[in-house]
């Protein structure tokens, strides 16, 4: 079976300092991967790499076999990446349901010119609004998002990642600044997803929700890769561990 | 039956319709904020001048000044594919002020002078204004078309939030480039009727003052509104013709509203008007 | 020779863009604004000296007048023109700003006359001659001018207390406000500064010029946002370099490009192209 997602060897360094150091995972068709580490583990500078905003000083990274190397981020959002960044960040000129449409239309909108001929959106709205029911925001599809509560907003993200009907789904803290209930309940429709069938990479300091839903996991630490393998195992690590106590110490 | 003055006030409330359009689909639809966008109305004005006075017809004339016009814009584009928000629009202020300095020192362009006796046009004052508001209404139809096509709606995006565009597998870059040509194409085109309409063009026709003056019809009317910024591109092309005080304080008067509108509500008349409507509602 | 006397001519505008820019690139590092009106505010100045000079008939005192009464107006600016409009999306302070030049131009125009003001007696027009270069009094002062006020806010902002938290305010707004740093007293400041230096920059040339009209900051104003762009937006070092280097550039320029381009349009064909090299600026730190 290939790998969906396929990282070896990343290293990157900013100005001497070195974010990632020789870094090499998979990502497995169908899996739900978790990807941790305390603060500075190079987490947000992995995404970067994978999703074409930083470039890497040495590695490759392949989706599906393909070699992601030199394509722009947005190349690779049509290549089969779909991404919920950490911040919110929604398009507050539409509705939501629009923002969602824009992901769903992205045949349409690949060449300027020939988009400049389309009109109907119809086939979009309908896709929009199964992802926004599947994502539990289909009450809010009409409105601005940022009216929106921040759990709206979180699911709003999801849901458009989504739409460009991703190969890899990459949910960048998906659970950050959610009180618990909302962060299980997200935690659920992140597993649910990936039950559907999506390979799904999940970011997140939640380490509670990360252990309950996810089917692997990957730590980094220091720019290293540190532990690799079945969740509860990996979380026993003595180096895992050892990462998360000296973090704790320094909180 | 309409008499001369009301001919040629007509001609000017096209043609400044349709400028203010042109740049409303690069700063409102695109969110690309320009601040030399009289260059292009100049090039679309050279263009269309030299090939009418070399003897070439009138349409060809005016449509080579837009293809030129979108040309150049094309490649401004590529320089806002470079830089972006605040560089961009210091950028667009140099390339207007690039182009007066630059037609000013051209002796095959009539350098300081400009280009006088630019022949009538053979379908005559009354045609030019047919075809000046023509224009117009195609411009302000084609910009409801767009806004309802795949490219406004990306637009829409990039507008909001050029890297959550790139997110949703938008190439950016290529849709500013396009609202570039097209915006700078139009303008082009308002530039060519301009040059027929005044029969006379010079560098300082086309100077900051000109930008300035279409970015407060854009601003005014609401960033992104097709039918307000009409109406107050169309306002702010008669009232200096209608009262002698705004003609002589028409700088101050632009001043005070793009400072105004920004003061009291960035979403200019539209946005005023969506607000009352509001709260009439309530 | 000639080319050496370029050279200096062109040192001594530059000066006078530095004097302008410096204010406008502090601005745009602590506010992210493209304050354009920061010109109008240069030839405020300009019609301060030619006014306090005439009555008083001291070019000093005139500085000095300008210099406060200037660097007044740019607090008023801030706080009646732009603190109401912060929390907005930049391109509304940014047409804010313009709207505000235009309509201070054409104040000036109203209250003073379109064809501008001159002096009665033109001051500083004594003449030195420097290894075979005359020089004009008024040439030297704008330089040590220049040199003097910039250099002192270099003092300024690196050894002294309020200094440094201008520094951190303008490095990192969120950081400063948790060490507390008054950042409205901060902003104030720079803007007092930054508006005085435009001032006395504005006497300056209307004294090299001997006029003050209405239109004076226009061209100024573009130029020093080329210059600012140029040093790497709200980088004030890069901002020295990149004035005194238009400054030469133009002034070989004007003798070399005569017939092709205008002096005043020189500055943008340099910035254009640096852009499209290097879109961050001279010297700003890439993204």
């Amino acid at each position: 079976m290939t790998a969906v997602l396929e990282v070896t060897g990343v290293t990157v360094t900013f100005g001497g300092v070195t974010a990632l150091d020789d870094v090499s995972f998979v990502v497995h068709p169908g899996e739900l991967l978790g990807l941790i580490g305390p603060n500075g583990a190079g987490k947000t500078t992995m995404l970067k790499v994978v999703t074409g905003i930083v470039v890497p000083q040495a590695g490759t990274v392949r989706l599906a076999n393909a070699d992601l190397a030199g394509l722009p981020t947005h190349a690779r959002m049509r290549r089969g990446l779909g991404l919920a960044q950490q911040l919110v960040r929604t398009f507050d000129n539409v509705s939501t349901i629009e923002n969602v449409m824009l992901a769903a239309g992205r045949q349409r909108t690949a060449s300027p010119w020939a988009a400049l001929f389309q009109v109907n959106r119809s086939v979009e709205r309908r896709i929009a609004l199964e992802l926004l029911e599947r994502v539990g925001i289909a009450d809010a599809a009409e409105q601005r998002p940022d009216h929106l509560p921040l759990g709206y907003r979180k699911r709003l993200q999801v849901a458009r990642a989504l739409a460009l009907d991703p190969a890899l789904l990459l949910l960048d803290e998906p659970l950050a600044g959610l009180n618990h209930v909302e962060a299980a309940a997200l935690a659920d429709v992140v597993r649910g997803i990936a039950d559907d069938g999506r390979t799904v990479v999940l970011i997140e300091h939640n380490l509670g929700e990360v252990l309950r839903i996810t089917d692997r996991l990957v730590v980094l630490d220091s720019g290293r890769k540190i532990g690799d393998g079945e969740p509860g195992a990996v979380i026993r690590d003595p180096v895992v561990h050892a990462a998360y106590i000296g973090e704790g110490e320094a909180a | 039956m309409i008499g001369a003055y009301e001919i040629s006030l007509l001609t000017t409330i096209g043609i400044a319709v349709t400028f203010a359009l042109s740049l409303n689909l690069v700063t409102g639809f695109c969110g690309q904020i320009s601040l030399g966008h009289a260059a292009f109305l100049g090039t679309g004005a050279y263009v269309a001048a030299m090939s009418v006075v070399a003897g070439a017809p009138f349409a060809v004339g005016l449509i080579a000044g837009g293809l030129v016009a979108a040309a150049v814009g094309a490649v401004v584009g590529l320089a806002s594919l470079r830089v972006r928000h605040d560089f961009l629009a210091i950028t667009t202020m140099g390339v207007g002020f690039l182009f007066v300095g630059f037609t000013r020192q051209q002796d095959w362009l009539g350098g300081e002078m400009g280009i006088a006796g630019i022949p009538e046009a053979p379908f005559g004052k009354v045609g030019l204004m047919v075809v000046a508001l023509g224009v117009a209404a195609a411009t302000a139809a084609f910009s409801v078309y767009l806004k309802r096509t795949w490219m406004g709606f990306a637009f829409d995006a990039i507008a909001a939030d050029e890297d959550t565009a790139r997110t949703v597998a938008i190439d950016v870059s290529r849709y500013k480039l396009a609202a570039f040509a097209l915006g700078t194409g139009i303008a082009g085109l308002a530039g060519g009727l301009y040059a027929f309409n005044i029969r006379f063009i010079a560098p300082d026709s086309f100077g900051f003052v000109e930008s300035v003056t279409v970015l407060a019809m854009v601003v005014i009317g609401g960033i992104g509104s097709v039918l307000w910024v009409t109406v107050a591109a169309a306002a702010l092309a008669v009232l200096p013709q209608w009262f002698q005080a705004v003609d002589d304080y028409k700088l101050l008067l632009y001043g005070v509203l793009l400072f105004t509108v920004m003061r009291l509500s960035p979403g200019g008349l539209a946005g005023l008007v969506a607000r009352l409507v509001r709260g009439v509602r309530q | 020779m000639f080319l050496v006397e370029l050279f200096v001519q062109g040192l001594i505008q530059g000066s006078v863009y530095a004097l302008i820019a410096v204010g406008l690139t502090l601005v745009y590092g602590l506010l992210r604004i493209l304050h354009v009106a920061h010109a109008g505010l240069f030839t405020l100045g300009g019609y301060a000296g030619v006014l306090v000079t005439n009555a008083t008939g001291s070019v000093a005192v005139a500085l000095v007048f300008a210099a406060l009464s200037v660097g007044a107006v740019g607090m008023a600016v801030y706080r009646f023109c732009y603190e109401p409009i912060l929390r907005r999306p930049p391109y509304v302070a940014l047409i804010a700003s313009i709207g505000l030049f235009i309509a201070m131009e054409e104040l000036f125009r109203i209250v003073f006359g379109p064809f501008g003001l001159t002096y009665d007696i033109v001051p500083l027009q004594g003449s030195v001659v420097i290894g075979g270069m005359y020089l004009r009094s008024a040439e030297l002062v704008t330089m040590a001018l220049a040199a003097v006020l910039i250099g002192g806010l270099g003092l300024l902002a690196g050894r002294t207390r309020i200094g440094l938290a201008w520094r951190a305010t303008v490095s990192v707004p969120e950081m400063a406000e948790s060490f507390g740093i008054d950042i409205v007293k901060v902003r104030y400041l720079n803007f007092f500064i930054g508006s005085a230096l435009a001032g006395v920059a504005g006497v300056m040339v209307s004294v090299l010029n001997n006029l003050v009209e209405p239109t004076m900051g226009s061209v100024a104003s573009y130029k020093a946002l080329a210059i600012i762009v140029l040093g790497g937006l709200g980088n004030v070092r890069g901002t020295l370099v990149a004035a005194l280097t238009l400054g030469v550039i133009e002034a070989y320029g004007t003798i070399y490009l005569a017939g092709f381009l205008d002096r005043d349009a020189i500055a943008f064909a340099v910035l254009i192209v640096i852009l499209m090299v290097r879109p961050q600026g001279l010297f700003g730190r890439s993204a």
